[in-house]
């Protein structure tokens, strides 16, 4: 029962989401964003915030992106919590639109 | 802090001769839980009313007490809390029975149709329907994750206080930023029955969610030398002789150090879990159970579920929504409950029958 963040936030972690999650279930690392999923109720009012629509249901996590299902639980358990929006990584814009980074993501 | 529950409470509902025999149990004491006691109590369905949280509201009161809500149709505006006790100022003249601080723990049918309903304190019901009204799950703690800790739960390791006393004299850690933590080391630090040998304090950041004035007696405290506050994240734990002997702090400087301990109190605060309700042996979609929008009935005849934590096409998740299914599994149920009556629909504005109920006077217009 959980939401996932794919590779879409990679490089460019807007922090849009962190505001509107009830449960505080969002953690940060240093260029990526994921979702506890022990924490995470499913209320979805996340999804519509994300510029880049980088959340998704875990149901829905599309084929290629299987595998962030996985990465979200782990990096969830070393990383903070984060629960107040905040800039966006400087470079994002010039992100947002690739896809494939999961190379580029730091842990 | 969890409120404290009269320990006779919990024995008087073990040794009651034989279960409770009821029309309608309804599971979750949320808005939409609340305001089922209202609909049933309509069609005379008398109601108990069951919830894991000490008290009603359930995510209004959990989540965002203080958060105003704008989409209750006909008031503008009201917080989590104001819309919880205006439920419970309208459903009064029903007197529906609560079961609170308990979870249901077994739900059994029997052979005469009806319904064997066990609650995590030992309270037993015999039910002609169920509602479930369980929104996102039952609140439990959050736990602290780190390896081999769970070893020591309600050894050591605690979640929640239910006995103070047992905490008296010992050398306490307590995690946490909030009110529970907060007020739970107050309650250790100063002079009282429970008093603690020592306390010291472990909180992520040098800022608290607690009242502002618990955190001042909290820091008066320190400066005074009656307990200690850390800044820092529990990384690991120690043990010696099988019994827990310390954590491991990871300070905001980097240095981790090793906080020795008798006893180790956790407040995380609660995070809502599915539970056994996933057991019951419903039909379930993407963990949630599915409906129809007739009745809001479940896979299993008898068994009705309302508001977040039931599916069908088109399911948005509002408060709204969940009064309207409240609504219809009423109706739904009335004939469960009272296989011979027919079932008339009426108006509270001008049923004389419905007044009664309600305990109101019938208007006369001229």
């Amino acid at each position: 029962m959980t939401h996932v963040v794919t590779e879409s936030c990679i490089r460019c972690k807007y922090t849009d989401c962190v505001d509107v999650c009830p449960v505080d279930c969002f953690r940060e690392g240093p260029n990526f964003l994921t979702i506890d999923p022990d924490e995470c109720i499913d209320c979805a009012v996340c999804i519509p915030e994300c510029p880049v629509n980088a959340i998704v249901p875990e149901e829905d996590v599309p084929g290629d992106q299987q595998h962030m299902i996985q990465l979200n639980a782990e990096l969830a358990k070393k990383w903070p919590s984060i629960t107040k929006r905040k800039a966006a990584l400087p470079d994002a814009d010039e992100w947002k639109d690739k896809s494939g980074k999961l190379g580029e993501l730091i842990r | 802090m969890d409120p404290q529950l009269n320990p006779a409470i919990t024995q008087t509902a073990a040794s009651h001769d034989g279960p409770i025999e009821t029309d309608a149990v309804i599971v979750g004491a949320g808005p939409v839980g609340l305001f089922q006691v209202f609909e049933l109590g309509l069609l005379e369905i008398k109601a108990h009313i069951i919830d894991s949280l000490a008290y009603p509201g359930g995510q209004c009161i959990e989540l965002y007490p203080d958060k105003p809500i704008y989409d209750i149709p006909a008031v503008p505006v009201c917080t989590g809390k104001e819309l919880t006790d205006n439920l419970l100022k309208q459903i009064e003249p029903f007197g529906a029975t609560f079961h609170l601080g308990q979870e249901v723990s077994v739900v059994r049918k029997q052979e005469d149709g009806r319904f064997h309903v066990e609650t995590s304190k030992g309270t037993r019901l015999l039910t002609k329907t169920i509602f479930i009204a369980g929104g996102v799950g039952s609140f439990q703690p959050r736990m602290l994750k780190v390896d081999g800790l769970d070893a020591f739960n309600d050894t050591q390791v605690f979640y929640r206080v239910r006995n103070p006393a047992q905490f008296a004299g010992k050398n306490l850690v307590i995690i946490g930023g909030g009110d529970s933590a907060l007020d739970w080391t107050l309650n250790f630090v100063q002079d009282g029955p429970n008093k603690a040998e020592s306390v010291i304090l472990i909180h992520r950041r040098d800022g608290f969610r607690a009242a502002p004035a618990s955190v001042a007696k909290m820091r008066e405290l320190c400066e005074a030398y009656e307990m200690q506050f850390i800044v820092g994240q529990v990384t690991g734990c120690e043990a010696e002789g099988g019994r827990l002997s310390g954590v491991k702090v990871t300070g905001s400087d980097g240095v981790t150090r090793v906080v020795p301990l008798d006893m180790l109190l956790v407040f995380f605060g609660l995070s809502p879990k599915l539970g056994p309700i996933a057991e019951w042996g419903l039909n379930l979609e993407r963990k949630q159970i599915v409906v129809d929008t007739e009745k809001f009935e479940t896979s299993v005849p008898g068994i009705f579920a309302v508001g977040d934590i039931n599916t069908y096409p088109g399911k948005k998740k509002l408060i709204l929504s969940g009064f309207h299914e409240a609504a219809l599994a009423a109706f739904g149920a009335a004939p469960y409950v009272f296989p011979e009556k027919r079932i008339h629909l009426q108006y509270t504005t001008t049923s004389p029958k419905l007044h009664k109920v309600l305990g109101v006077e019938t208007p006369v217009f001229d």
